[in-house]
């Protein structure tokens, strides 16, 4: 038995674009919204023609006349036409054939908002170099999308198979991996999100992103598809910034630049680990606040550096600061600070980041520098002493010698030209003796570093002593020593000897007339000093007077005939010479001490 | 012209010895006075500042002298009565070639001249034709 199921429903009250043409494509039958949904209105002038429509009728459509059958599987088209109202619509026609009536029924679909969305995706699709690919593991077929194929750069018609898209990877890590990654998916239904270089078919090498799904059939891999994206540039400008951000580390870390971020409003302090080695200090021992930086600044340069911290968030200065810290092991870095503060909108200081450098190596050499300039200076100074003598005693010995020699040629009384000649003899003496003093300040100056050595302080005193036993006996002072016997200096022998000779000889000559004569030397260790102290109730002299040239050459102070003024300058210089100081306290008739302070 | 008294201030005994020989030789005066320093000068000046005419004409003052140096004493000078500066030619006279005391000299008004050591019979003639006739 068979149910016949009757339809009253004729062709113009279906509510869809549907009409029915005969095999010329004249329209003999439609539904009512046929028209309407082309743009027409009722009163307009209606087209009974397909073509005027839709324009010109698509190929598919008119092959249909050439078929032998009438019977055929209904045929699908996209056409486009610009609508009465000038847009332009995409449609969707589909023909069935209708063989008891000779003709055929056409239906029509907006597809315009699809397609305008198609293409969308499509165009992003193509800005963004984003193609898509599928692996039919059942039939073994393998679809690569247009984009996928130009950024293998093959041409569209290429047919890819699973084989040939591997062998594009770059041969090594890439290839390998891919291998590993598609046969996991294949065999385990894994996925896979990763950056690839694959050599394209005109042989550039290239960096991808490979994303790719697997569909799961009763716990079988049946289809692997998914995306593949050029990411060249972004991977390539990536590459270039991580090359310069190692770069910049590896500069940073052996510049010994340690970076700090400092936020002022929660005063959270932030430290790279530069920094934690800079100060010696381990990560856990550091909380984080200011007041942890705070506590490792030497006690001297703290208020400075806080100051200078407290100026730069006021705005008064730039953050550029020195100032040392004493690490955990105790040592003493100096650290160069400098820092830029961020502000909010309205001008309040809210961050804080700068960088710190260790410039103890550079400040070491700086101190040498110094020392060098001072050294200079002192040879300069020596230099002026030089030209003072040419002027002074050279001269003033030569200068008698030509008006002496003059005289005892005018002169014929050979009385007087005996005198003359006992004075001639007297001036080229002292012209001798100035001579020899000079070479001697020459000998110190041009080898400052002749043979030092440790030299015994107490055994060279006493040695001095012995040798002018003869002079001391006259005057009978009172000398007290008070120096452990095994105390050394770094110093040359002879030097020492002289200095010390020099400094008792001036105590016995400008003591005090009519007071017991008292020497006192005694020898300490301050600081990084040993400091050797001559001390004589003596004449003294007034310092403020004679302060800057008491260790000039040929000053005498005294007026005492003996009074020479080379004694302390040749004692100075070879001070200068072992990098020793020597320092003066006097007044007038209270005595005179003098300070040699030696390095450790 | 002839001076009375010519007042020779130096510590070098021995110039002090040949420069009185050249003095007298050459006619300047027949009496020198030797001072070994400043100091030594300074009291004797002094002593002459109530009696005038015992001042000598000429001073020839060496720089460099222990106790109290050339230009200490000018400086000293400055302090007493005018009549001792005004009355005595003062001469630097002085082995020193350096320029700065040569300038040195030209801050003192009552300096009035600067003899570089060694003296000659030619300095002299000059000192003899500065001195003003008297009368």
């Amino acid at each position: 038995m068979s149910v016949k199921i009757e339809s009253n429903i004729g062709i113009h009250e279906l509510p869809l674009p549907i009409a029915f043409v005969n095999k010329r494509f004249e329209i003999k039958e439609h539904s009512n919204v046929f028209y309407s949904y082309f743009g027409f209105e009722k009163t307009d002038e209606l087209p009974n023609h397909l073509e005027g429509l839709i324009g010109k009728i698509p190929d598919s459509l008119r092959e249909i006349k050439k078929k032998k059958t009438t019977t055929f599987k209904p045929i699908s088209e996209f056409i486009s036409y610009v609508s009465r109202k000038g847009e332009l619509r995409w449609h969707k026609l589909v023909l069935y054939s209708d063989k008891s009536r000779s003709g055929y029924y056409l239906y029509f679909e907006d597809v315009t908002k699809k397609k305008i969305a198609f293409d969308l995706s499509l165009q992003a699709g193509r800005t963004a170099k984003i193609g898509s690919w599928e692996v039919d593991l059942v039939n073994n077929h393998i679809y690569w999308s247009d984009i996928t194929k130009e950024i293998h750069e093959v041409s569209k018609n290429y047919v890819p198979d699973l084989e040939g898209g591997i062998n594009f990877y770059k041969k090594g890590e890439h290839r390998d991996r891919i291998m590993e990654l598609v046969s996991n998916a294949m065999e385990n239904g894994g996925t896979f999100d990763e950056e690839f270089v694959i050599v394209t078919a005109k042989g550039n090498e290239k960096w991808v992103r490979s994303i790719c799904s697997t569909e799961i059939v009763n716990g079988k891999a049946m289809r692997l598809f998914g995306v593949f994206q050029d990411i060249d540039q972004s991977k390539r400008a990536s590459i270039k910034y991580q090359v310069l951000t190692d770069r910049m580390r590896v500069a940073v870390e052996s510049a010994n630049i340690g970076i700090w971020d400092y936020d002022i409003v929660n005063n959270v302090l932030v430290w790279d680990d530069n920094m934690y080695q800079l100060y010696q200090v381990s990560k856990e021992d550091f909380s984080g606040e200011v007041e942890a930086w705070e506590s490792t600044i030497h006690p001297d340069d703290r208020e400075r550096s806080l100051m200078a911290v407290q100026e730069a968030i006021e705005g008064k200065k730039e953050f550029n600061t020195e100032f040392r810290v004493k690490t955990s092991d105790g040592s003493v870095r100096y650290i160069q600070g400098v820092g830029k503060v961020f502000r909010d909108e309205s001008g309040n200081a809210i961050r804080m980041v700068g960088a710190n450098t260790d410039v103890s190596r550079i400040k070491k050499v700086d101190n040498r520098l110094r020392q060098l300039l001072n050294t200079t200076e002192k040879q300069n100074q020596s230099l002026l002493n030089f030209a003072h003598i040419v002027s002074h005693n050279l001269r003033s010995n030569s200068s008698n010698l030509s008006m002496l020699t003059g005289m005892l040629l005018e002169n014929t009384n050979p009385e007087k030209q005996q005198r003359f000649l006992e004075m001639i003899r007297i001036s080229s003496e002292r012209l001798d003796e100035t001579v020899v003093q000079l070479n001697e300040v020459i000998k110190i100056q041009a080898d400052p570093n002749v043979s030092s050595q440790w030299v015994r302080v107490k055994a060279t005193l006493v040695k001095v002593l012995e040798s002018i036993n003869a002079h001391l006996e006259k005057i009978c002072p009172e000398i007290n020593i008070n120096i452990e016997d095994e105390l050394k200096i770094y110093g040359v022998k002879a030097y020492v000897s002289s200095i010390f000779l020099n400094l008792l000889t001036n105590s016995l000559k400008y003591r005090k007339p009519d007071v017991p004569l008292c020497i006192n030397v005694e020898a300490r260790k301050k600081d990084n000093l040993t400091i050797i102290s001559f001390k004589d109730n003596g004449r003294g002299f007034d310092l403020q007077r004679y302060g800057d040239k008491l260790f000039g050459m040929y000053k005498t102070f005294h007026g005492n005939k003996d009074a020479k003024g080379i004694g302390l300058f040749i004692s100075k210089n070879q001070m200068d010479a072992m990098n020793a100081e020597i320092e003066v306290v006097s007044e007038v008739d209270k005595g005179a001490t003098f300070l040699l302070k030696f390095p450790n | 012209m002839k001076a009375n008294k010519v007042f020779l201030v130096d510590d070098d005994f021995i110039f002090r010895e040949a420069a009185e020989v050249l003095i007298i030789s050459s006619g300047l005066t027949e009496k020198v006075l030797h001072f070994e320093n400043g100091l030594e000068v300074y009291d004797a000046l002094l002593e002459m500042a109530d009696t005038p005419d015992e001042l000598p004409e000429i001073m020839l003052l060496d720089i460099n002298m222990p106790v109290m140096n050339g230009w200490e004493l000018l400086e000293e000078l400055k302090q007493v009565k005018s009549v001792l500066r005004d009355s005595i030619q003062i001469h630097i006279l002085t082995s020193s070639i350096a320029p700065e005391d040569l300038n040195l000299s030209k801050e003192y008004e009552f300096i009035d001249g600067y003899i570089t050591k060694p003296l000659t019979r030619a300095d002299l003639t000059n000192l003899a034709q500065s001195l003003i006739p008297e009368g």
